[in-house]
Protein backbone atom coordinates (compact mmCIF):
# COMPACT_ATOMS: atom_id res chain seq x y z
CA UNK A 1 0.00 0.00 0.00
CA UNK A 2 2.78 2.36 0.75
CA UNK A 3 4.98 1.24 -2.07
CA UNK A 4 4.14 3.77 -4.71
CA UNK A 5 6.20 6.81 -5.05
CA UNK A 6 6.87 9.14 -7.85
CA UNK A 7 9.03 12.16 -8.07
CA UNK A 8 7.44 15.55 -7.91
CA UNK A 9 8.20 16.23 -11.49
CA UNK A 10 4.76 17.23 -12.55
CA UNK A 11 3.37 20.42 -13.79
CA UNK A 12 1.64 22.31 -11.03
CA UNK A 13 -1.77 21.65 -12.45
CA UNK A 14 -4.30 22.51 -9.81
CA UNK A 15 -7.24 21.32 -11.78
CA UNK A 16 -8.49 17.77 -11.90
CA UNK A 17 -10.02 18.61 -15.23
CA UNK A 18 -7.94 18.40 -18.34
CA UNK A 19 -6.89 21.74 -19.59
CA UNK A 20 -4.32 21.93 -22.27
CA UNK A 21 -3.43 25.45 -21.44
CA UNK A 22 -2.22 24.33 -18.10
CA UNK A 23 -0.80 20.92 -18.89
CA UNK A 24 1.02 21.31 -22.12
CA UNK A 25 3.66 23.72 -21.10
CA UNK A 26 5.66 21.91 -18.55
CA UNK A 27 9.10 23.43 -18.76
CA UNK A 28 11.22 21.39 -16.44
CA UNK A 29 10.78 17.92 -17.71
CA UNK A 30 14.07 16.28 -17.23
CA UNK A 31 13.96 13.87 -20.10
CA UNK A 32 13.23 16.23 -22.93
CA UNK A 33 16.70 16.03 -24.34
CA UNK A 34 16.29 12.37 -24.99
CA UNK A 35 18.49 10.96 -22.28
CA UNK A 36 16.67 8.00 -20.89
CA UNK A 37 19.00 7.58 -18.00
CA UNK A 38 18.63 8.46 -14.40
CA UNK A 39 19.22 11.94 -13.22
CA UNK A 40 21.63 13.07 -10.58
CA UNK A 41 21.96 9.92 -8.65
CA UNK A 42 18.33 9.38 -7.89
CA UNK A 43 17.50 5.90 -9.01
CA UNK A 44 13.79 6.47 -8.90
CA UNK A 45 13.88 9.14 -11.55
CA UNK A 46 14.26 6.81 -14.45
CA UNK A 47 11.51 8.16 -16.60
CA UNK A 48 11.65 5.55 -19.22
CA UNK A 49 13.48 2.33 -19.76
CA UNK A 50 14.51 1.46 -23.24
CA UNK A 51 12.19 -1.49 -23.22
CA UNK A 52 8.99 0.37 -22.33
CA UNK A 53 9.75 3.29 -24.64
CA UNK A 54 8.62 1.93 -27.93
CA UNK A 55 6.23 2.60 -30.74
CA UNK A 56 3.83 -0.26 -31.19
CA UNK A 57 2.27 0.12 -34.61
CA UNK A 58 4.80 1.79 -36.79
CA UNK A 59 4.85 5.41 -37.87
CA UNK A 60 2.03 7.72 -36.83
CA UNK A 61 0.64 10.00 -39.49
CA UNK A 62 0.29 13.37 -37.77
CA UNK A 63 -1.91 14.77 -40.46
CA UNK A 64 -4.34 11.92 -40.32
CA UNK A 65 -4.30 12.18 -36.55
CA UNK A 66 -5.22 15.83 -36.83
CA UNK A 67 -7.97 15.20 -39.37
CA UNK A 68 -9.52 12.44 -37.28
CA UNK A 69 -9.23 14.54 -34.16
CA UNK A 70 -10.96 17.49 -35.82
CA UNK A 71 -13.72 15.30 -37.21
CA UNK A 72 -14.38 13.61 -33.88
CA UNK A 73 -14.24 16.90 -32.02
CA UNK A 74 -16.69 18.41 -34.45
CA UNK A 75 -18.98 15.47 -33.77
CA UNK A 76 -18.69 15.97 -30.03
CA UNK A 77 -19.35 19.68 -30.30
CA UNK A 78 -22.34 19.09 -32.53
CA UNK A 79 -23.70 16.51 -30.11
CA UNK A 80 -23.27 18.86 -27.18
CA UNK A 81 -24.81 21.67 -29.20
CA UNK A 82 -27.91 19.63 -29.88
CA UNK A 83 -28.23 18.30 -26.40
CA UNK A 84 -27.86 21.65 -24.69
CA UNK A 85 -29.09 23.97 -27.42
CA UNK A 86 -25.97 25.96 -26.87
CA UNK A 87 -23.18 26.75 -29.27
CA UNK A 88 -20.09 25.99 -27.23
CA UNK A 89 -17.75 27.42 -29.85
CA UNK A 90 -19.21 30.90 -29.97
CA UNK A 91 -20.81 30.54 -26.55
CA UNK A 92 -24.25 31.55 -27.70
CA UNK A 93 -27.55 30.08 -26.60
CA UNK A 94 -29.74 28.52 -29.31
CA UNK A 95 -33.39 27.60 -29.58
CA UNK A 96 -34.30 24.45 -27.68
CA UNK A 97 -35.30 22.82 -24.42
CA UNK A 98 -33.07 24.96 -22.29
CA UNK A 99 -33.37 28.63 -21.62
CA UNK A 100 -29.92 30.08 -21.03
CA UNK A 101 -29.37 33.19 -19.02
CA UNK A 102 -26.48 35.01 -17.52
CA UNK A 103 -26.20 34.85 -13.79
CA UNK A 104 -24.16 36.84 -11.36
CA UNK A 105 -22.54 35.91 -8.14
CA UNK A 106 -22.06 32.17 -8.48
CA UNK A 107 -18.86 32.58 -6.56
CA UNK A 108 -16.91 30.61 -9.09
CA UNK A 109 -13.34 29.93 -8.11
CA UNK A 110 -10.81 31.93 -10.06
CA UNK A 111 -9.75 28.76 -11.79
CA UNK A 112 -12.93 28.62 -13.83
CA UNK A 113 -12.72 32.19 -15.01
CA UNK A 114 -11.15 32.93 -18.38
CA UNK A 115 -7.44 33.33 -18.42
CA UNK A 116 -6.47 34.78 -21.74
CA UNK A 117 -2.81 34.80 -20.91
CA UNK A 118 -2.70 31.03 -21.04
CA UNK A 119 -4.17 30.68 -24.48
CA UNK A 120 -2.22 29.60 -27.47
CA UNK A 121 -3.73 26.28 -28.43
CA UNK A 122 -5.84 25.94 -31.51
CA UNK A 123 -8.93 25.04 -29.58
CA UNK A 124 -11.36 27.83 -29.00
CA UNK A 125 -11.23 29.18 -25.52
CA UNK A 126 -14.30 27.89 -23.81
CA UNK A 127 -14.81 30.73 -21.50
CA UNK A 128 -14.88 33.98 -23.41
CA UNK A 129 -18.58 34.31 -22.83
CA UNK A 130 -18.30 33.77 -19.13
CA UNK A 131 -17.35 37.35 -18.68
CA UNK A 132 -19.40 40.23 -19.85
CA UNK A 133 -18.80 43.90 -19.74
CA UNK A 134 -15.43 45.34 -19.10
CA UNK A 135 -14.87 44.46 -15.50
CA UNK A 136 -12.39 41.68 -15.96
CA UNK A 137 -11.31 41.62 -12.38
CA UNK A 138 -10.51 38.61 -10.30
CA UNK A 139 -13.79 38.29 -8.55
CA UNK A 140 -16.22 39.17 -11.26
CA UNK A 141 -17.97 35.89 -11.47
CA UNK A 142 -20.55 35.98 -14.14
CA UNK A 143 -21.64 32.83 -15.74
CA UNK A 144 -24.37 31.21 -17.71
CA UNK A 145 -27.08 29.16 -16.19
CA UNK A 146 -29.60 27.06 -18.00
CA UNK A 147 -33.14 26.04 -17.19
CA UNK A 148 -35.01 23.08 -18.55
CA UNK A 149 -38.23 24.24 -20.10
CA UNK A 150 -41.36 22.10 -19.96
CA UNK A 151 -41.24 19.83 -22.97
CA UNK A 152 -44.71 20.59 -24.29
CA UNK A 153 -44.57 24.27 -23.44
CA UNK A 154 -43.91 27.16 -25.72
CA UNK A 155 -40.53 28.73 -25.69
CA UNK A 156 -40.29 32.03 -23.92
CA UNK A 157 -39.62 34.79 -26.35
CA UNK A 158 -37.06 36.94 -24.67
CA UNK A 159 -33.46 36.63 -25.61
CA UNK A 160 -31.70 34.53 -23.03
CA UNK A 161 -28.68 36.76 -23.17
CA UNK A 162 -29.20 39.33 -20.48
CA UNK A 163 -29.55 38.97 -16.75
CA UNK A 164 -32.97 40.51 -16.64
CA UNK A 165 -34.76 38.33 -19.12
CA UNK A 166 -36.23 35.64 -16.93
CA UNK A 167 -39.92 35.51 -17.51
CA UNK A 168 -42.90 33.28 -18.06
CA UNK A 169 -42.90 29.75 -16.65
CA UNK A 170 -39.18 29.51 -16.64
CA UNK A 171 -37.78 28.42 -13.33
CA UNK A 172 -35.00 30.66 -12.17
CA UNK A 173 -31.83 28.95 -11.26
CA UNK A 174 -29.06 30.49 -9.38
CA UNK A 175 -26.89 27.70 -8.10
CA UNK A 176 -24.76 25.00 -9.59
CA UNK A 177 -26.75 22.27 -7.86
CA UNK A 178 -29.87 23.44 -9.64
CA UNK A 179 -27.95 23.28 -12.85
CA UNK A 180 -26.90 19.69 -12.29
CA UNK A 181 -30.40 18.77 -11.27
CA UNK A 182 -31.83 19.89 -14.57
CA UNK A 183 -29.04 18.17 -16.44
CA UNK A 184 -29.84 14.89 -14.76
CA UNK A 185 -33.51 15.13 -15.60
CA UNK A 186 -32.78 15.88 -19.19
CA UNK A 187 -30.53 12.88 -19.62
CA UNK A 188 -32.96 10.52 -17.95
CA UNK A 189 -35.87 11.74 -19.98
CA UNK A 190 -34.03 11.42 -23.24
CA UNK A 191 -32.06 8.27 -22.64
CA UNK A 192 -34.73 5.82 -21.65
CA UNK A 193 -34.47 2.96 -24.13
CA UNK B 1 25.41 21.99 10.66
CA UNK B 2 23.88 18.58 10.72
CA UNK B 3 22.18 17.25 7.70
CA UNK B 4 19.46 14.78 8.17
CA UNK B 5 18.30 12.74 5.27
CA UNK B 6 14.76 11.58 5.68
CA UNK B 7 13.42 9.90 2.65
CA UNK B 8 9.72 10.42 2.79
CA UNK B 9 7.18 8.90 0.51
CA UNK B 10 5.87 11.94 -1.38
CA UNK B 11 2.48 10.35 -1.92
CA UNK B 12 0.27 10.66 1.09
CA UNK B 13 -2.68 8.36 1.33
CA UNK B 14 -5.83 8.58 3.30
CA UNK B 15 -6.47 5.65 5.57
CA UNK B 16 -9.22 3.32 4.44
CA UNK B 17 -12.51 4.76 5.50
CA UNK B 18 -14.11 2.16 7.72
CA UNK B 19 -17.43 3.96 7.55
CA UNK B 20 -17.54 3.31 3.83
CA UNK B 21 -16.14 -0.20 3.99
CA UNK B 22 -18.43 -1.39 6.75
CA UNK B 23 -21.60 -0.06 5.22
CA UNK B 24 -23.23 -2.61 2.96
CA UNK B 25 -25.05 0.10 1.04
CA UNK B 26 -21.75 1.09 -0.53
CA UNK B 27 -21.20 -2.40 -1.89
CA UNK B 28 -24.81 -2.59 -3.04
CA UNK B 29 -24.54 0.73 -4.85
CA UNK B 30 -21.33 -0.35 -6.55
CA UNK B 31 -23.06 -3.51 -7.71
CA UNK B 32 -25.99 -1.50 -9.00
CA UNK B 33 -24.01 1.00 -11.03
CA UNK B 34 -21.09 -1.11 -12.28
CA UNK B 35 -22.80 -2.21 -15.49
CA UNK B 36 -23.12 1.37 -16.66
CA UNK B 37 -19.41 1.53 -17.28
CA UNK B 38 -19.00 -1.60 -19.34
CA UNK B 39 -18.17 -1.21 -23.03
CA UNK B 40 -21.36 -1.32 -25.06
CA UNK B 41 -20.41 -4.12 -27.40
CA UNK B 42 -17.76 -6.61 -28.34
CA UNK B 43 -16.14 -4.11 -30.62
CA UNK B 44 -13.86 -6.37 -32.61
CA UNK B 45 -16.95 -7.86 -34.17
CA UNK B 46 -19.13 -4.86 -34.66
CA UNK B 47 -17.10 -1.65 -34.72
CA UNK B 48 -13.41 -2.03 -35.47
CA UNK B 49 -12.14 -2.95 -38.89
CA UNK B 50 -8.43 -2.33 -38.51
CA UNK B 51 -7.83 -3.25 -34.90
CA UNK B 52 -7.43 -6.91 -33.98
CA UNK B 53 -7.57 -8.52 -30.54
CA UNK B 54 -3.82 -9.08 -30.48
CA UNK B 55 -3.29 -5.34 -30.94
CA UNK B 56 -5.34 -4.64 -27.86
CA UNK B 57 -3.10 -7.06 -26.00
CA UNK B 58 -0.02 -5.27 -27.31
CA UNK B 59 -1.19 -1.85 -26.26
CA UNK B 60 -2.43 -3.19 -22.91
CA UNK B 61 0.91 -4.84 -22.20
CA UNK B 62 2.69 -1.60 -23.01
CA UNK B 63 0.33 0.39 -20.79
CA UNK B 64 0.88 -2.02 -17.92
CA UNK B 65 4.64 -1.67 -18.33
CA UNK B 66 4.39 2.11 -18.26
CA UNK B 67 2.15 2.05 -15.20
CA UNK B 68 4.52 -0.32 -13.42
CA UNK B 69 7.59 1.65 -14.32
CA UNK B 70 5.98 4.87 -13.21
CA UNK B 71 4.69 3.17 -10.07
CA UNK B 72 1.16 4.26 -10.70
CA UNK B 73 -1.61 3.43 -8.29
CA UNK B 74 -3.04 0.00 -8.91
CA UNK B 75 -6.34 1.29 -10.23
CA UNK B 76 -4.84 3.42 -12.96
CA UNK B 77 -4.17 0.62 -15.41
CA UNK B 78 -7.57 -1.14 -15.22
CA UNK B 79 -9.33 2.21 -15.32
CA UNK B 80 -7.36 3.28 -18.38
CA UNK B 81 -8.27 0.00 -20.08
CA UNK B 82 -11.91 0.66 -19.26
CA UNK B 83 -11.68 4.03 -21.02
CA UNK B 84 -9.93 2.45 -23.99
CA UNK B 85 -12.55 -0.28 -24.35
CA UNK B 86 -15.44 2.16 -24.03
CA UNK B 87 -13.92 4.43 -26.64
CA UNK B 88 -13.22 1.59 -29.06
CA UNK B 89 -16.75 0.28 -28.58
CA UNK B 90 -18.00 3.49 -30.14
CA UNK B 91 -15.38 4.84 -32.51
CA UNK B 92 -13.84 2.94 -35.43
CA UNK B 93 -10.13 3.58 -35.06
CA UNK B 94 -7.12 2.83 -37.25
CA UNK B 95 -4.41 0.84 -35.53
CA UNK B 96 -1.92 3.67 -35.96
CA UNK B 97 -3.95 5.67 -33.41
CA UNK B 98 -4.12 2.90 -30.86
CA UNK B 99 -0.99 3.70 -28.90
CA UNK B 100 -1.95 7.36 -28.71
CA UNK B 101 -5.32 6.32 -27.35
CA UNK B 102 -3.67 4.10 -24.77
CA UNK B 103 -1.52 7.02 -23.67
CA UNK B 104 -4.53 9.34 -23.48
CA UNK B 105 -6.42 6.80 -21.37
CA UNK B 106 -3.50 6.44 -18.96
CA UNK B 107 -3.25 10.23 -18.81
CA UNK B 108 -6.91 10.53 -17.82
CA UNK B 109 -6.96 7.60 -15.40
CA UNK B 110 -3.83 8.87 -13.72
CA UNK B 111 -5.33 12.32 -13.25
CA UNK B 112 -8.45 10.82 -11.77
CA UNK B 113 -6.72 8.49 -9.33
CA UNK B 114 -3.35 9.94 -8.43
CA UNK B 115 -2.13 12.84 -6.39
CA UNK B 116 0.84 13.27 -8.71
CA UNK B 117 -0.41 12.30 -12.15
CA UNK B 118 1.60 11.25 -15.19
CA UNK B 119 2.58 14.12 -17.45
CA UNK B 120 1.80 14.35 -21.12
CA UNK B 121 5.49 14.73 -21.92
CA UNK B 122 6.42 11.57 -20.09
CA UNK B 123 3.73 9.57 -21.83
CA UNK B 124 4.90 10.82 -25.21
CA UNK B 125 8.42 9.67 -24.44
CA UNK B 126 7.01 6.24 -23.70
CA UNK B 127 5.61 6.14 -27.22
CA UNK B 128 9.18 6.68 -28.41
CA UNK B 129 8.10 10.21 -29.29
CA UNK B 130 5.80 8.96 -32.01
CA UNK B 131 3.18 11.37 -30.69
CA UNK B 132 3.49 14.92 -29.49
CA UNK B 133 2.15 16.27 -26.21
CA UNK B 134 -0.11 18.63 -28.13
CA UNK B 135 -1.68 15.67 -29.93
CA UNK B 136 -2.14 13.84 -26.67
CA UNK B 137 -3.95 16.84 -25.21
CA UNK B 138 -6.17 17.28 -28.22
CA UNK B 139 -7.13 13.63 -28.19
CA UNK B 140 -7.75 13.86 -24.50
CA UNK B 141 -10.71 16.09 -25.26
CA UNK B 142 -11.92 13.73 -27.96
CA UNK B 143 -11.82 10.77 -25.60
CA UNK B 144 -13.51 12.76 -22.86
CA UNK B 145 -16.26 13.75 -25.25
CA UNK B 146 -16.82 10.20 -26.41
CA UNK B 147 -16.87 8.94 -22.82
CA UNK B 148 -19.30 11.76 -22.04
CA UNK B 149 -16.90 12.91 -19.33
CA UNK B 150 -17.99 9.87 -17.40
CA UNK B 151 -14.64 8.93 -15.92
CA UNK B 152 -15.44 7.66 -12.46
CA UNK B 153 -15.96 4.11 -13.67
CA UNK B 154 -16.27 1.26 -11.24
CA UNK B 155 -13.23 -1.02 -11.39
CA UNK B 156 -12.57 -4.39 -9.77
CA UNK B 157 -10.37 -2.62 -7.23
CA UNK B 158 -13.41 -0.89 -5.79
CA UNK B 159 -14.66 -4.26 -4.56
CA UNK B 160 -11.50 -5.75 -3.12
CA UNK B 161 -11.74 -4.32 0.38
CA UNK B 162 -15.44 -5.02 0.59
CA UNK B 163 -14.81 -8.64 -0.31
CA UNK B 164 -11.77 -9.15 1.91
CA UNK B 165 -13.60 -7.75 4.87
CA UNK B 166 -16.19 -10.49 4.69
CA UNK B 167 -13.79 -13.40 4.51
CA UNK B 168 -12.81 -15.37 7.61
CA UNK B 169 -9.17 -14.50 7.14
CA UNK B 170 -6.17 -14.11 9.33
CA UNK B 171 -5.21 -10.48 9.30
CA UNK B 172 -1.55 -11.05 8.56
CA UNK B 173 -2.36 -12.86 5.31
CA UNK B 174 -4.59 -10.10 4.03
CA UNK B 175 -1.94 -7.94 2.45
CA UNK B 176 -0.49 -10.88 0.54
CA UNK B 177 -3.93 -11.89 -0.69
CA UNK B 178 -4.67 -8.30 -1.66
CA UNK B 179 -1.42 -8.03 -3.56
CA UNK B 180 -2.04 -11.20 -5.52
CA UNK B 181 -5.65 -10.24 -6.23
CA UNK B 182 -4.42 -6.91 -7.62
CA UNK B 183 -2.03 -8.76 -9.89
CA UNK B 184 -4.86 -10.90 -11.20
CA UNK B 185 -6.99 -7.82 -11.83
CA UNK B 186 -4.21 -6.24 -13.88
CA UNK B 187 -3.81 -9.46 -15.85
CA UNK B 188 -7.54 -9.56 -16.56
CA UNK B 189 -7.41 -6.01 -17.89
CA UNK B 190 -4.85 -7.08 -20.49
CA UNK B 191 -7.17 -9.76 -21.86
CA UNK B 192 -10.19 -8.75 -23.89
CA UNK B 193 -12.34 -11.64 -22.79
CA UNK B 194 -12.72 -9.97 -19.40
CA UNK B 195 -13.59 -6.55 -20.81
CA UNK B 196 -17.32 -7.21 -20.76
CA UNK B 197 -17.38 -8.93 -17.37
CA UNK B 198 -18.77 -6.95 -14.46
CA UNK B 199 -15.92 -5.62 -12.32
CA UNK B 200 -17.41 -7.30 -9.25
CA UNK B 201 -17.03 -10.68 -10.90
CA UNK B 202 -13.42 -10.02 -11.82
CA UNK B 203 -12.74 -8.85 -8.29
CA UNK B 204 -14.38 -11.89 -6.74
CA UNK B 205 -12.66 -14.25 -9.15
CA UNK B 206 -9.31 -12.59 -8.51
CA UNK B 207 -9.64 -12.88 -4.74
CA UNK B 208 -10.67 -16.52 -5.17
CA UNK B 209 -7.75 -17.23 -7.47
CA UNK B 210 -5.36 -15.45 -5.10
CA UNK B 211 -6.45 -17.41 -2.06
CA UNK B 212 -6.60 -20.76 -3.84
CA UNK B 213 -3.17 -20.14 -5.34
CA UNK B 214 -1.61 -19.19 -2.04
CA UNK B 215 -3.36 -22.05 -0.30
CA UNK B 216 -1.14 -24.53 -2.13
CA UNK B 217 1.93 -23.37 -0.25
CA UNK B 218 0.61 -22.29 3.07
CA UNK B 219 -2.54 -22.12 5.07
CA UNK B 220 -4.07 -18.75 4.28
CA UNK B 221 -7.71 -19.61 4.63
CA UNK B 222 -9.70 -21.95 6.78
CA UNK B 223 -12.08 -22.58 3.91
CA UNK B 224 -11.73 -25.09 1.11
CA UNK B 225 -11.65 -23.62 -2.37
CA UNK B 226 -15.22 -24.70 -3.08
CA UNK B 227 -16.55 -23.27 0.14
CA UNK B 228 -14.64 -20.10 -0.56
CA UNK B 229 -16.14 -19.75 -4.03
CA UNK B 230 -19.63 -20.12 -2.59
CA UNK B 231 -18.99 -17.50 0.02
CA UNK B 232 -17.48 -15.14 -2.55
CA UNK B 233 -20.44 -15.62 -4.88
CA UNK B 234 -22.77 -14.69 -2.07
CA UNK B 235 -20.85 -11.52 -1.24
CA UNK B 236 -21.20 -10.02 -4.72
CA UNK B 237 -24.47 -11.75 -5.73
CA UNK B 238 -22.70 -13.64 -8.47
CA UNK B 239 -23.82 -16.99 -9.82
CA UNK B 240 -21.54 -19.69 -8.39
CA UNK B 241 -20.94 -21.42 -11.72
CA UNK B 242 -20.18 -18.13 -13.47
CA UNK B 243 -17.76 -17.26 -10.74
CA UNK B 244 -16.04 -20.65 -10.96
CA UNK B 245 -15.69 -20.27 -14.71
CA UNK B 246 -14.34 -16.75 -14.27
CA UNK B 247 -11.81 -17.88 -11.69
CA UNK B 248 -10.62 -20.68 -13.95
CA UNK B 249 -10.21 -18.23 -16.81
CA UNK B 250 -8.22 -15.93 -14.57
CA UNK B 251 -5.93 -18.77 -13.55
CA UNK B 252 -5.51 -19.75 -17.19
CA UNK B 253 -4.51 -16.19 -18.08
CA UNK B 254 -1.89 -16.23 -15.36
CA UNK B 255 -0.47 -19.50 -16.62
CA UNK B 256 -0.36 -18.10 -20.12
CA UNK B 257 1.44 -14.97 -19.16
CA UNK B 258 3.90 -16.88 -17.01
CA UNK B 259 4.70 -19.11 -19.97
CA UNK B 260 4.99 -16.06 -22.15
CA UNK B 261 7.32 -14.50 -19.65
CA UNK B 262 9.54 -17.57 -19.47
CA UNK B 263 9.58 -17.67 -23.22
CA UNK B 264 10.71 -14.07 -23.32
CA UNK B 265 13.39 -14.85 -20.81
CA UNK B 266 14.67 -17.75 -22.85
CA UNK B 267 14.74 -15.59 -25.92
CA UNK B 268 17.00 -13.30 -24.00
CA UNK B 269 14.91 -10.28 -24.81
CA UNK B 270 15.42 -8.88 -21.36
CA UNK B 271 18.71 -7.88 -19.88
CA UNK B 272 19.60 -8.38 -16.25
CA UNK B 273 19.10 -4.70 -15.52
CA UNK B 274 15.60 -4.68 -16.72
CA UNK B 275 14.78 -7.73 -14.70
CA UNK B 276 15.91 -6.01 -11.57
CA UNK B 277 13.79 -2.98 -12.16
CA UNK B 278 10.33 -4.36 -11.84
CA UNK B 279 9.31 -4.66 -8.25
CA UNK B 280 5.67 -3.75 -8.09
CA UNK B 281 3.15 -6.36 -7.12
CA UNK B 282 1.59 -6.25 -10.55
CA UNK B 283 4.57 -8.21 -11.66
CA UNK B 284 3.63 -11.73 -12.64
CA UNK B 285 7.00 -12.92 -11.45
CA UNK B 286 5.88 -12.36 -7.89
CA UNK B 287 3.48 -15.21 -8.17
CA UNK B 288 4.34 -18.86 -8.16
CA UNK B 289 1.80 -21.43 -8.96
Amino acid sequence: WGKNRRQQDNSPNPSPLPSHQICCSHPGFFCSTGTMSEQQGDGRQIPCSRKACRRLFGPVDSEQLQRDCDALMAGCIQEARERWNFDFVTETPLEGDFAWERVRGLGLPKLYLPRDDLGGGKRPSTSSALLQGTEQEDHVDLSLSCTLLPRSGERPEGSPGGPGTSQGRKRRQTSMTDFYHSKRRLIFSKRKP
Amino acid sequence: MELLCCEVDPVRRAVRDQNLLQDDRVLQNLLTIEERYLPQCSYFKCVQKDIQPYMRRMVATWMLEVCEEQKCEEEVFPLAMNYLDRFLAGVPTPKSHLQLLGAVCMFLASKLKETIPLTAEKLCIYTDNSIKPQELLEWELVVLGKLKWNLAAVTPHDFIEHILRKLPQQREKLSLIRKHAQTFIALCATDFKFAMYPPSMIATGSVGAAICGLQQDEEVSSLTCDALTELLAKITNTDVDCLKACQEQIEAVLLNSLQQYRQDQRDGSKSEDELDQASTPTDVRDIDL
